[in-house]
């Protein structure tokens, strides 16, 4: 098979299968809110029967007008068949360099804001406006995250970026990956850039846009959006799996286009639900809260390309316990700086999460300790990610105000109280090293960290839940503790380890529901009576 | 054996809870308690009288030290349930607590005992953590049972500063662990107190060291060591009284018991009685602290508790002071557990009738109830170190030891005991013997709580005369030397 025709078929497939992604989506969303929904196949019938339909066209357009919704639909098409999606090393595969990507992505965007601008209606010179803005925030980022990857490849195309195991080789890549999938949210239109459900929303970007359009060409730019939509699902998917991309080499069968038809399904299908359950459980930003969305995802991006050039030329090799253990202390920095119970058990819940974490990444450093370390990791997931948030919660249930956690210390500066706890907290163990005893440095120093973070919390917020977490998460720092020192402990021992964990944090929840009967507050000033 | 009595303790504890009438949890408890407690003299006694030898498993350690304790444990466990079944039958009656809250605190009270036995015999330092760890988390609910604001304040300040020192104490026994892995034990013998023990001079002294600090401030807050304390007259005051007993009698031992273990370790590790600087510093910062804080004290109870952090204080000062310290010590811990388990009893017989614990508002206590006030002033002339007491022999052992060592430490103590002395007669005195508006009419017959403190003065003087002899000092030695390591 000649490697045009599997460019060709690529491109077919896309094509093929553009809509029935956008159907998808709408599809699982509506089943997650409770409604039945339309079937995941209407959109053919939307563009087939906007096809059919006549198109009215206002007096006050010009050409340009006309010329967008082929130059829109063809900068998708030409995506579909650059990027490899389907196929890797096709014919188009040398001229996938990520400029002209990031290029062809632009010349759509910018063709879209001048057929939004040119019948001079208000809606749409407000969408292309704010497209605008949008478009600029998003470039910087999409060039910055195929530029790291190029640095760890070595390869400017993106084909020959999703020639190896990206993530697995490189931990600190995650952050690119995050960035990449803020981008692709962003740049589809989707929540919590844009909402693609409505035209009759204010904050809308993309609808505004096309709101003049009618008949035919709207078919033409839904239809392209769409594409654009699954050429990211599928980019997004293979640069996270690269391994599942057939290569087009020279023995290429019936099987093999079988396989890569299947495993594009299957991508696309596991896309389209994940982008459903998350546009159903976050809501969209305000347009003027855009630019903390885009500078958490340029942060992303910037920390993943840091930390590639510090892994590249200082011989710094960043491995992935040491990863978690950097995620389960910045979970906790994070906590410091949130007031609301819930928030503050999520963030627990995450940094308990980043454990787990550590404990399956050293299970490939220590072969012979793997069971212990996957029961280890399984079970902290399950009882300090699940079960000790759910009962804190649970059994607050019945006290009707949110819980909101006073600090006497503003967020400002009780993170910078932070900075100066992990500065003090590596000298501290800079002082255990001198005396030579334990690896794993990094380990070490999250352990610390978590524990003097803890005690810290339990100081700062004079609250009783937030002394709570500050137990909970000392708990943490010495669960760390247990994996740099001693490795393993006993099985049963481990357990009775958990299951005092659990009682406590049951205890704990318990006693602090009946202080907040007695004293009508959750404040530990308030606990005074006993000074003689 | 051992796992006859935590089944027959697990299972007073549940059984409690299945029971509908109140009379009867009561009894049930009763029972089980003086089973249980049966089976622990019987598993104890012999070992700590020499009649059989110390023994060892992956879990189990009994030596004469760990018996003495278990003894004690089962003694007061015993004493308390005793006069728990009178407590808490008044304070049902009277309405206070309801038929939950005591099956909630008998079960939690058998599971109290249960963690403080397994803490004391296990010789997996991680299970004697959990255990420990146990102990607090069973018996904040006692501390927290009367549903008072002041009570869940007690209850919460408790938890709060117990797991988190117990949290701490758990890095020092990791860290003991990675030491002996460093030095070529592996597998369980990594957490075995007696591996650790045979094994210490293997390990860093590094990371002894850094294990020991851990250790001794974590546990230490458990103890009632004097920057620690905060929780500790707290909980004493508020809990119900048999719940204050098992705590100042025994539960502070129990957590000096660790200590004192992991002392063992450490000192084999250096070779030297580095670890003494810990207690001696700890020890009288507590005697210190208390000796102010009794000098201002308006509550029966918080007073009992203050001599709690006292006699803590002593008994790790003495600690310091090895060998002759050590023989000071151990004597001074049997002698506390039955003298202030016995105040704490006649104080709780005091807070049924009078229902204050305030000192002002508690007058004329012999007039109505003769029999309180005798037994009550007889412990407090034994808490003071009078001389038949035990304490007066521990005491004049410590100042013979630190008079030599440290003899500016030692007028420091002797000042402040002067101090508590004077103190806590000056509240005791016009409670017990003013007159106060008491109808005579209503006088106070003998009951089980009496005969209960009675026995333990009697054991208390005979004690104190059996430890003079030849007999009882090789006695004391034999605990001695399986406790301290510099005697070996």
């Amino acid at each position: 098979m000649s490697l045009t025709i599997a460019t060709l078929l690529q491109g077919l497939f896309v094509l093929l299968i553009a809509p029935f992604l956008t159907g998808l989506v709408r599809f699982c969303k509506a089943r997650f809110q409770g409604r039945n929904g339309a079937s995941p196949f209407l959109p053919y019938f939307t563009i087939a029967t906007l096809f059919r339909k006549e198109m009215v066209i206002s007096n006050a357009t010009s050409w340009i007008f006309r010329a967008v919704p082929f130059v829109v639909l063809s900068s998708s098409v030409i995506l579909a068949l650059l990027l490899p999606l389907v196929f890797k090393g096709a014919s188009l595969a040398s001229m996938s360099d990520f400029l002209v990507i990031s290029g062809t992505l632009i010349v759509g965007s910018i063709f879209l804001v001048l057929g939004g601008i040119d019948p001079g209606s208000a809606f749409g010179g407000m969408g292309s406006s704010r497209e605008m803005t949008v478009a600029s925030l998003i470039e910087p980022i999409i060039i910055m995250v195929f530029a790291t990857l190029a640095v760890v490849t070595g390869s400017f195309t993106v084909d020959g970026m999703l020639g190896q195991n990206l993530i697995l080789a490189h931990p600190y890549l995650i952050f690119s990956i995050i960035a990449l999938c803020m981008i692709a949210l962003a740049e589809n239109a989707r929540y919590p850039v844009d909402n693609p459900a409505t035209h009759l929303e204010l904050t809308m970007v993309h609808e505004a846009m096309i709101l003049e359009y009618s008949g035919p060409y709207l078919a033409m730019l839904e239809y392209a959006s769409s594409i654009k939509l699954t050429a990211f699902a599928l980019l997004v998917a293979n640069v996270i799996f690269p391994s599942s991309l057939i290569a087009v080499g020279g023995g290429m069968t019936f099987l093999a286009i079988i396989f890569a038809v299947l495993f594009g399904m299957i991508k696309v299908v596991i896309f389209g639900i994940v982008l459903a359950l998350i546009e159903s459980t976050i809501v969209k930003m305000r347009f003027y809260r855009m630019q903390e969305f885009f500078s958490l995802a340029f942060l992303s991006a910037l920390s993943g390309m840091v930390l590639t050039l510090f892994a590249r030329y200082g011989n710094m090799s960043v491995q992935y316990h040491a990863f978690f253990a950097a995620l389960a202390i910045l979970f906790v920095v994070l906590l410091f700086g949130r007031a609301r119970l819930r928030a503050i058990l999520r963030y627990y819940a995450l940094s308990s999460l980043s454990i787990g974490g550590i404990a399956v990444a050293l299970s490939f450093v220590r072969p012979d300790e793997k069971v212990h370390l996957w029961v280890f990791a399984i079970v902290t997931i399950l009882i300090k990610v699940f079960v000790v948030p759910f009962i804190v919660i649970y059994l607050q249930r019945k006290q009707k105000k949110i819980v909101s956690l006073a600090s006497f210390l503003k967020p400002a500066s009780s993170y910078f109280l932070v900075v100066i706890i992990l500065a003090a907290a590596f000298f501290a163990v800079q002082r255990i090293s001198s005396l030579e005893i334990i690896g794993y440095s990094s380990l070490l120093y999250a352990s610390v960290a978590l524990i003097s973070l803890g005690l810290a919390m339990m100081v700062v917020h004079r609250n009783v839940f937030s002394q709570i977490v500050g137990i909970l998460v000392i708990e943490n720092g010495i669960s760390v503790f247990v994996l740099v020192t001693v490795e393993s402990l006993p099985l049963l021992i481990e357990m009775g380890v958990f299951l005092i964990t659990l009682s406590s944090a049951f205890i704990f929840s318990k006693l602090s529901n009946r202080i907040r009967d007695f004293y009508g507050s959750t404040d530990t000033e308030k606990l005074r009576n006993l000074i003689e | 054996m051992i796992f006859i009595i935590l089944a027959v303790l697990l299972c007073a504890s549940l059984a409690v809870l299945l029971i509908a009438n109140e009379k009867n949890i009561r009894m049930v408890s009763l029972a089980m308690a003086v089973v249980g407690g049966g089976l622990v003299f019987a598993l104890a006694l012999p070992v700590l009288f020499g009649f059989t030898s110390s023994w060892s498993s992956q879990l189990v350690l009994v030596d004469r030290f760990s018996s003495l304790m278990a003894s004690l444990v089962a003694f007061v466990y015993v004493a308390a349930t005793i006069v728990s079944v009178r407590y808490i039958g008044h304070e049902y009656k009277e309405g206070i607590l309801n038929r939950d809250d005591a099956r909630l605190y008998f079960s939690l009270l058998h599971l109290f005992a249960l963690s403080m036995l397994v803490t004391v015999l296990t010789n997996n330092t991680l299970l004697m953590w959990i255990a420990l760890e146990g102990t607090t988390l069973s018996s904040t609910f006692l501390v927290g049972l009367y549903r008072k604001k002041t009570s869940v304040e007690a209850a919460w300040k408790y938890i709060i500063i117990c797991t988190t020192g117990i949290s701490l104490g758990l890095i020092g026994i990791l860290l003991l662990g990675y030491g002996s892995r460093l030095a070529g034990l592996s597998g369980a013998d990594l957490f075995l107190l007696t591996s650790l023990q045979n094994n210490a001079p293997l390990i860093q002294d590094g990371i002894a060291k850094l294990a020991f600090v851990f250790l001794f401030v974590g546990f230490g807050a458990k103890v009632g060591l004097a920057p620690m304390h905060t929780w500790l007259p707290d909980a004493h005051s508020k809990a119900p009284s048999p719940i204050s007993a098992l705590f100042s009698g025994i539960l502070l031992n129990v957590a000096l018991y660790a200590i004192m273990r992991f002392a063992f370790v450490v000192n084999g590790s250096l070779q030297s009685d580095w670890t003494s600087h810990f207690f001696l510093f700890f020890g009288v910062a507590s005697i210190v602290l208390s000796a102010l804080m009794m000098l201002v004290q308006t509550n029966y109870k918080r007073m009992l508790a203050y001599s709690s952090i006292e006699h803590m204080g002593l008994i790790t000062f003495a600690l310091g002071l090895s060998p002759l310290g050590a023989i000071a010590s151990v004597i001074h811990m049997i002698g506390h557990t039955f003298t202030k388990s016995m105040l704490f009893f006649g104080a709780g017989e005091i807070l049924l009738n009078w229902k204050t614990t305030t000192v002002e508002k508690v007058r004329g206590v012999f007039a109505e109830d003769r029999y309180t006030a005798i037994l009550f002033i007889v412990g407090m002339l034994a808490i003071v170190a009078m001389p038949p007491s035990a304490l007066f022999v521990s005491e004049y052992t410590m100042f013979v030891a630190a008079l030599s060592k440290y003899p500016v430490l030692a007028l420091i103590i002797l000042v402040s005991l002067s101090v508590i002395a004077y103190a806590m007669l000056r509240l005791i005195v016009p409670m017990l013997f003013f007159n106060g508006k008491s109808d005579e009419t209503k006088k106070h017959k003998w009951n089980s709580t009496h005969s209960v403190m009675c026995l333990q003065l009697i054991i208390l003087f005979s004690f104190a005369a059996w430890v003079t002899t030849a007999s009882g000092l090789n006695f004391i030695q034999g605990i001695v030397v399986d406790a301290v390591y510099i005697l070996k």
